[in-house]
């Protein structure tokens, strides 16, 4: 990984038509403005981490991952004895399963 | 009443007090903005948030307290403003809030992991929900989903 000092008010350029400036540091937060081309796709990191994992979760739902989930962890499945702090979702919220 | 084709279930007749509106969808589903929540009997704690508008599309969430009794969450003004809660406390979850993180399951091998770090968070009164990164808060989008008895056994 390449590493560089800048100060606020300092830029540098990805490739051509990148520019990336360093606007105002304070605390841990650095703000940056960002001159690219339309076509550049900027995203925060952990945005795309996000997108990734809800496209791999959403395909790895089937009945058998439900059944193999459930059967891995009994100790979860089972309803807690106690509900104090225990977060839940009301039934009510429910539509009616037909 | 309108009626829904599930990816997991059989077809399912909801009102539209019933769906959730997810205004900027989720990260990688932006379009996807009305989800129902179903809990089983015998799938308990597992909940399914299945999309109104893609049959195919259904996710398995847990909620956060299930996976990680001391979760932390933190909701920053504009997560407070978008989600239409009073910007002014922490709301409570299970009574304000639904905070439950997506299940990916894996293969046999492999654990299922849970994504902490970004729980789906849904306002339970206005019905309003969102994937809420916890960028500053150390968890893992692919936190191992381990039962209690294989960690007694690792210790």
């Amino acid at each position: 990984m390449l590493v560089m000092r800048r100060r606020a008010g300092e830029s540098f350029l990805v490739g051509d038509d990148i520019e990336i400036q360093v606007l105002q540091v304070s605390g841990t937060r650095v703000k940056l403005g960002i001159n690219a081309p339309p076509s550049a796709v900027i995203v925060r990191r952990e945005i795309q981490i996000t997108q990734n994992e809800n496209q791999t979760a959403a395909r790895s739902v089937s009945p058998h991952a439900i059944e193999s989930l459930l059967n891995r962890l009994p100790a979860l499945a089972a309803p807690p004895a106690d509900s104090a702090g225990r977060q839940d979702f009301d039934e009510s919220h429910n539509p009616r399963l037909s | 009443m309108p009626s829904i084709r599930t990816k997991c279930f059989q077809e399912i007749d909801y009102t539209d007090s019933a769906a959730f509106h997810f205004p900027c969808g989720l990260p990688g589903f932006e379009h996807e903005r009305a989800f129902v929540f179903l809990n089983r009997p015998d799938s308990h704690p597992l909940l399914f948030m299945q999309s109104i508008l893609t049959p195919e599309l259904c996710f398995i969430l847990l909620p956060v307290f299930v996976v990680a009794p001391q979760y932390q969450l933190v909701l920053d003004e504009d997560a407070l403003a978008d989600l239409q809660l009073p910007p002014t406390d922490q709301p409570k979850i299970g009574a304000d809030i639904l905070c439950a993180a997506i299940v990916c399951a894996k293969g046999n091998q492999e654990p299922p992991t849970v994504n902490l770090l970004a729980p789906v968070i849904v306002n339970l009164r206005d019905r309003i929900g969102m994937q809420v990164i916890q960028t500053q808060s150390g968890y893992s989008h692919r936190h191992p989903l381990v039962a209690q008895q294989e960690l007694a056994s690792c210790s």
